[in-house]
């Protein structure tokens, strides 16, 4: 359940931040959710992973229909595995690798008290 | 433990925000790759268009309101209430849709290539600096400055770029700066400047002079005349005006040139290739059927997305002037206003020398002029290179121009130093005959007009709703002795410099010709009762006279007809050749492929059309023949420039003896007859492995697999491969990678100017927008785009697509 919540949460609070910041805050958000819900570090990375993957893969998805994929057809002879999957991909690594960060942050601060 | 081990993950993940974070170039360069896929702002951001919405922008400094109306085919009618408000929308307007190609061409322009794409860009970069583009364009601002007119539109159009530019968040960043990591800087006069020189780099250096000079130290003199005559023999100039120059020549003294006696062993920068020409006609009212002149123009140039060209459509008080404008310099330059229509084709005239200096030592600090020492100027130029440490330069100036081949660059060791002297590096008001031309009324406007032109050398036609037609060869061209301008010339002696300039009165032009028509197609301007000496490094033999056959048998001309012939595939070339390269085969021994193929050019009409095959069996065996003929000039150790293929057609039929006939490489004396039957062999052979690696039938459109490439090296994602007809000596001079840039037809009617255009692109230069290349399908089917010449908003009404308000705050 806490799971789910962190990957909903993820995904919510990094639209927020990256509506008005560069795309870095997402791993920020990412970091700071998993540091709250506290979720153990392995079972974190993979909700931040999903969270962003999600987030970045509904976004481009939504630009990529209202636009008839005119640049995302182009975009992909650029790219070694096409644009749509690439961009979860490296969204949900990074945000997989800060919550991971915001997890064991937290572990080792409780440990500390 | 612990604190370490969270301390290392949070390192992993700042280093991959880092690394995701920036461009990185290993072997290939790749974009800053979160940044560039973030959906919130990455290139996804490109996607779509925003152009079908209304919007307020500002501009600073309005003098009042401007409406920006975008019709369907996204072309901006701007209507303001003076000129400098006029500009300033163009600048924003423009820049809206095209700032990334701007600012790559002036980039490209001043030699800044390397800053963008790394090392691979440095001698290009390089060839800019040292030919001078610079002092180039500083030189055309500074002569802008005292001209109030051209100083506040050049100022007003930066002012319109700037507040586009400031307005730009990194999301709205046009996609390519986002690939390669980097951001627009402010635009300045300089920059529109470079533009206008980058046009005359491309229309008016193609010179050979080096490549001649070592013609005629290996050939001679004798073999020079016949192979690369000044004239070639064909009989349709510009101006038809034999004998009839009725004024008094400057002449010079009579000195005659010292011809150079030697060879010049460097290698001579990449030059515009032949196929860069263009054509441009006006038939007066006798010969249409609305009885009103009907003008036509078609540019030819490398077919690059974002296309060269931008339609707009200008309108504020004393100004309703519509067609294709370069981005990055203010005013229409190909198109027509309610009382007038012109276009320019390229003028070919040699505007360029290369003088040999005399250095006094290693240091160059003097050079020799007259017995003299004079001193020179340095000029020292830095290559922000990307990805490597700045790259120094050292240009050296003489009064002659820069000296661009030394022992740094190109050059064989330190003994030849060549100084570059180029009409372009004069103080110059280009911008100012465009200004006049929108505005012009009249033709004697237009005469006004075109005085303020220097370079590049243009081809000015002209047609009136008045009723007059008008041919202007209009440049700065200096008075040239016999000879003078083909080989290099001697830097240290004053009497080989340009002494005068023709006057703008004497230069060739007429007005209403009896024959009912002016056209140009970068032929020789006049015959050979002109006054003055007149050389180029090529004129166009077969487009001319295909163009002035039609106009002179037609009569009740459409404007549709004129499109008929801007899209005339005929091949006059293949007519002229092919009928006698076939006769000299043997056609009853062919066997196989060949007697194929000899099926197939036997039974060809001459028309380059998209599926006919006998224009492929002809491109392939010219292709053999061409370095068959002249493999002396591809195995030479010094450059040398083939002939014509005009010349060499003629010397296979006329000449069949002549040395250049025997093939290098072979014990056998050759022939004309025995290179014919060889290089059909080769172009057979070469067509026979054409088809079985494509496992495709060579039909013309096929063969040519002709691209309209991006402008960053013809990026596959953002190029498009096209089938058309067409081909460099047909009137649709539409090769592999150049074309018609940009077609025009417009009927100068009382009751209204009618007019039609396209280009092979569209109007948004961002790959994301369906408007990138939108004009490209109809341009490829021999479609026009028919202009709403409305001369107020209101006029436009149910043809628009938005509108953009522009205020000053």
């Amino acid at each position: 359940m806490k799971f789910i919540i962190q990957v909903l949460i993820t995904a919510a609070v990094c639209f927020v931040l990256q509506s008005f910041l560069p795309w870095w805050s997402m791993a920020i958000g990412a970091a700071a959710v998993a540091y709250v819900i506290d979720n153990k570090g392995g079972i974190s990375f993979l909700a931040g992973l999903l969270g962003v993957a999600l987030l970045w893969f509904a976004m481009a998805l939504y630009i990529d229909m209202s636009s008839h994929a005119i640049l995302t057809a182009k975009v992909n002879k650029l790219l070694p595995i096409p644009a749509l999957a690439l961009t979860a991909i490296v969204g949900g690594l990074v945000g997989g690798l800060s919550a991971l960060s915001g997890a064991l942050l937290k572990s080792t601060f409780s440990f500390q008290k | 433990m612990k604190i370490a081990k969270s301390l290392f993950v949070c390192a992993i993940t700042a280093a991959l925000v880092f690394f995701l974070n920036q461009s990185w170039n290993f072997g290939t360069p790749l974009p800053p790759f979160s940044k560039f896929l973030d959906p919130f702002h990455g290139f996804w951001q490109n996607a779509g268009d925003g152009s079908s919405r209304d919007v307020i922008a500002a501009i600073p400094g309005l003098k009042s309101k401007v409406t920006v109306v975008y019709d369907s085919a996204l072309i901006p009618h701007i209507y303001a209430e003076n000129d400098d408000d006029l500009f300033a929308a163009q600048g924003y307007i423009t820049a809206q849709n095209r700032l990334w190609q701007m600012e790559f061409q002036t980039h490209a322009a001043a030699g800044r290539i390397s800053e963008i794409i790394g090392e691979k860009a440095l001698d290009f970069d390089r060839t800019q600096r040292r030919l001078g583009m610079v002092f180039a364009a500083e030189n055309a601002v500074a002569a802008m400055d005292k001209n109030p007119v051209a100083k506040a539109m050049v100022e007003s159009y930066t002012r319109g770029i700037n507040a586009y530019i400031a307005s730009l968040s990194y999301e709205q960043l046009p996609i390519e700066y986002k690939l390669l990591g980097y951001q627009p800087e402010p635009w300045t006069p300089v920059k529109t400047g470079l533009l206008l020189k980058y046009m005359a780099k491309t229309l008016s250096t193609g010179e050979k002079d080096l490549e001649m000079t070592n013609a005629l130290k290996l050939f001679g003199k004798d073999t020079l005349d016949l192979i690369y005559p000044d004239h070639e023999g064909w009989s349709d100039p510009i101006v038809d005006n034999t004998g009839k120059w009725n004024f008094k020549p400057i002449t010079l003294d009579s000195v005659p040139l010292a011809l150079p006696n030697e060879l010049v062993a460097l290698q001579p920068f990449e030059k515009s290739p032949p196929n860069v020409g263009s054509n441009n006609w006006a038939v007066a009212g006798s010969k249409t059927k609305t009885g009103s002149p009907i003008l036509c123009n078609d540019p030819h140039l490398e077919l690059s997305l974002p296309s060269i060209w931008y339609i707009i459509h200008l309108n504020a008080p004393g100004i309703n002037c519509m067609g294709a404008s370069l981005p990055g310099s203010p005013n229409v330059i190909s198109g027509f206003n309610d009382s007038i229509a012109w276009g320019v084709t390229n003028a070919q005239r040699d505007v360029v020398d290369w003088y040999k200096v005399k250095f006094n030592g290693r240091g160059k600090d003097q050079y020799e002029s007259d017995g003299q020492w004079k001193a020179t100027s340095k000029k020292i130029e830095v290559f922000k290179v990307k990805g490597k440490i700045d790259f120094y330069d050292t240009v050296v100036y003489t009064h002659h121009g820069p000296a661009v081949y030394d022992e740094s660059f190109h050059g064989d060791g330190e003994k030849n130093h060549f100084a570059y002297r180029w009409i372009a590096h004069e103080p110059s008001e280009e911008a100012l005959t465009f200004y006049k031309l929108n505005r012009a009324n009249s033709h004697a406007d237009y005469m006004e007009a075109l005085n303020h032109f220097t370079a590049p050398a243009q081809n000015f036609v002209f047609a009136s709703v008045s009723g007059d037609i008008a041919m202007r060869i209009q440049g700065k061209y200096p008075v040239r002795r016999k000879n003078e301008g083909k080989f290099v010339l001697d830097g240290t002696r004053t009497s080989q410099e340009w002494q005068a300039f023709i006057p703008n009165e004497q230069n060739v032009m007429y007005k209403n010709p009896e024959r009912g028509f002016v056209s140009s197609a970068n032929q020789y301007p006049a015959d050979l009762t002109y006054p003055y000496f007149v050389t180029a490094s090529n004129w166009e033999a077969y487009r001319n006279r295909r163009i002035n056959e039609v106009l002179a048998a037609a009569n009740n001309i459409t404007p549709q007809d004129m499109m008929k012939l801007q899209l005339d595939n005929y091949n006059l070339k293949a007519a002229e050749s092919l009928p006698h390269w076939l006769s000299q085969l043997d056609s009853m021994s062919l066997q196989g492929a060949e007697k194929e193929a000899f099926e197939k050019l036997r039974s060809w009409d001459y028309f380059n059309s998209v599926d006919s095959e006998g224009a492929s069996y002809y491109e392939a065996w010219l292709r053999a023949i061409l370095p068959m003929v002249w493999d002396e000039m591809s195995e030479s150790k010094v450059a040398l420039s083939r002939p014509s293929t005009y010349m060499t057609i003629r010397l296979l039929k006329e000449k069949p003896d002549l040395a250049f006939f025997d093939i290098k490489a072979t014990a056998e004396k050759e022939n004309a007859r025995d290179i014919i039957r060889k290089s059909f062999s080769e172009g057979v052979a070469a067509m026979e492995k054409w088809k079985s690696e494509k496992k495709l039938n060579p039909k013309w459109g096929t063969f040519k697999d002709a691209i309209v490439g991006h402008l960053l090296n013809k990026m596959e994602a953002f190029s498009y491969h096209i089938e058309h007809g067409g081909n460099g000596s047909a009137v649709n001079a539409h090769s592999r990678t150049h074309g018609p840039s940009w077609r025009m037809v417009v009927s100068l009617e009382k009751a209204g100017v009618q007019a039609w255009g396209v280009y092979p692109g569209g109007q948004s230069g961002n790959p994301g927008s369906p408007y990138y290349n939108s004009l490209l399908g109809l341009w490829t089917n021999g479609e026009y785009v028919k202009f709403h010449f409305a001369n107020r908003p209101e006029n436009l009404k149910g043809k628009e697509l938005s509108t953009i308000t522009l205020n000053a705050e």
